[in-house]
């Protein structure tokens, strides 16, 4: 019952008051998100901004916060993954320390044991790495990921088994 | 696969990527994306989010005076839907420098105790000052470099002079802290005037903070580019003007610091261990400036210029052209008054299509185009 007014009332949305309603409640873990992907929360920041932006203006065809949130983190994942692939672009021509390199207070903060896999993460090729990302941090499911991605639900579990094999091995090599 | 160590892989990596993503804090971005996604639906009439409007100063005079409000940098998503109102013109009016009522606002810097260093001095609490108010819909120029050298040379004239920066401004309408919003819109935004840039990009802004005198802005990384020092110093004053124009007060000098600490060489030339102070406008200011119509605006035939400048004789010349068909209208205006910088206006009465519109100054030594700005309009 609830459930049915709630899903009323936010169909009546607007585009401003659903773009209101889904930035407070998603904002946050959608940069976060895209952080994780690439590393450098200005340009997550600035790629979920693009989203949200690109949201409203096709809010009367989404018309449904379930779906617009679907729409972001397609829109956020496929322009952090091309942001990556020019990165690995450009990394191979410039070698350089990473301009995201954590201030030695953020560092202090994170455990070590965080620090140990996210290390171990960026070994990773960019669709595993992905896929971890959605699977642990976005708590999606297979088909879920699937979509997002725009694989098949096959090859999310093929890039999930080879990247959990190759991250156990790193993370117990280092224990 | 089985199930023991894999539910401790599952939770390891579940935990450290929250931990991971946990750290970031995003800053709120409700009003860009607002001002952003209406822009958007105006494309019809291109009208650009960053305003360029006349005598808009009015208005919006923003509402500054000594704040209580205290800024841990928790602008997350959550606190976005009630950012606080112009509410805030408190009552105190200079505040107490030595009094540090925020010792305990940011807790993950550098303990006061440490001794500054000699290459970096970290700015003590006390002289930190207090955030400014909180506001919605704040109307704050925002600077921007733009070449001063001529685009079209006048014919048969030699242009020798070599390419020197100026400054130029746009409006914008932030929401949140004026001074800190306008200055993450000149480090990370395009001023919507293709002719216009900012050296300032890359860098991330952290507070604007006043205390009597001096206002600091601190950022969590300052721009990494190396200049030469005469385009460094309008670079700096680009920050200056940006921040004493958002904050409505020129008096005060600006202290820029990095995570708290002074002493930066910015753009590898200025000194920031001591506050840097607003130049003379005259010396880093573009002569001439269009204020409107706004770049890229849609417009009817009659259209009436509207600018800044501070012109030898008073005279202001202004050449439009049709992208598309070629042609041209030729002319001049004066200023209110010559050699300060006073208003000029024209009218022009153009064919459909894309024009250019440039205004520009005349060097009296050999007659060459100087200080141009240009603008670029569609009319229907």
């Amino acid at each position: 019952m609830v459930y049915e007014e709630c899903v009323t009332h936010e169909s009546s949305w607007d585009a401003d008051e659903a773009l209101t309603a889904v930035y407070t409640a998603h904002y946050t873990s959608l940069v976060r998100l895209g952080a994780l992907l690439l590393r450098d929360t200005g340009t997550a920041e600035e790629i979920v901004q693009d989203a949200f932006v690109a949201m409203h203006g096709r809010w009367h065809r989404l018309r449904d916060p379930h779906k617009a949130l679907a729409y972001l983190r397609t829109a956020v994942v496929n322009r952090c993954r091309s942001r990556q692939r020019h990165l690995v672009v450009v990394d191979k021509h410039t070698p350089r320390s990473l301009p995201d390199a954590p201030s030695a207070e953020q560092a202090a903060l994170r455990t070590a044991e965080t620090d140990r896999v996210i290390e171990a993460m960026r070994t990773l090729p960019e669709k595993q790495r992905t896929v971890m990302v959605l699977r642990y941090y976005g708590d999606l499911s297979e088909a879920e990921i699937a979509d997002t991605m725009g694989i098949s639900r096959g090859s999310v579990k093929s890039h999930a088994a080879r990247a959990t094999k190759s991250l156990r091995q790193l993370l117990e090599q280092n224990v | 696969m089985n199930e023991n160590p894999n539910d401790s892989f599952d939770e390891l990596m579940r935990r450290a990527m929250h931990e991971e993503a946990d750290r970031v804090e995003p800053t709120d971005s409700l009003p860009e994306i607002q001002a952003r996604a209406r822009a958007q639906r105006r494309t019809t009439s291109r009208r650009p989010w960053v305003l360029t409007a006349g005598a808009a100063v009015v208005g919006t005079a923003a509402v500054i005076g000594a704040f209580t409000v205290l800024d841990n940098n928790t602008n997350t998503a959550g606190d976005s839907g009630v950012a606080a109102g112009p509410s805030t013109t408190s009552s105190a009016s200079a505040l107490p420098s030595s009094t540090a009522p925020q010792a305990g606002t940011s807790p993950s810097q550098a303990p006061l105790t440490e001794p500054p260093t000699a290459q970096a001095t970290t700015v003590p609490k006390d002289r930190r000052g207090t955030p400014e108010p909180m506001g919605r819909g704040t109307l704050v120029p925002v600077y921007w470099l733009g070449d001063k050298a001529a685009v079209t040379p006048a014919p048969g004239a030699t242009t020798k002079a070599t390419p020197k920066v100026r400054l130029y401004r746009t409006w914008a309408k932030v929401s949140g802290r004026p001074a800190v919003e306008a200055v993450r819109i000149m480090t990370s935004k395009q001023s919507g005037d293709p002719d216009y840039y900012s050296l300032w990009r890359g860098a991330e802004i952290n507070t604007v903070t006043r205390s009597s005198g001096t206002v600091t802005v601190d950022f969590k990384r300052l721009p990494t580019t190396k200049l030469n020092p005469e385009t460094a110093d309008v670079a700096a004053q680009q920050l200056i003007y940006t921040v004493q124009g958002a904050l409505d007060d020129s008096s005060q000098q600006v202290q820029i610091t990095q995570n708290g600490e002074a002493g930066a060489r910015l753009f590898g030339q200025v000194d920031t261990s001591t506050p840097l102070s607003r130049a003379q406008a005259a010396n880093v200011q573009a002569l001439v400036w269009i204020t409107s119509p706004a770049q890229g605006q849609l417009t009817k035939s009659m259209v009436t210029v509207e600018g800044t400048a501070a012109a030898y004789e008073a005279t202001v010349n202004y050449q439009a052209m049709n992208l598309k068909t070629r042609e041209v209208r030729k002319g001049y205006t004066n200023t209110k008054e010559g050699q300060k910088f006073t208003p000029f206006a024209f009218n022009l009465k153009l064919t459909p299509g894309p024009w250019q519109i440039e205004a520009f100054l005349i060097s009296p030594a050999d007659g060459s185009t100087t200080d141009v700005d240009s603008k670029t309009i569609e009319v229907r």
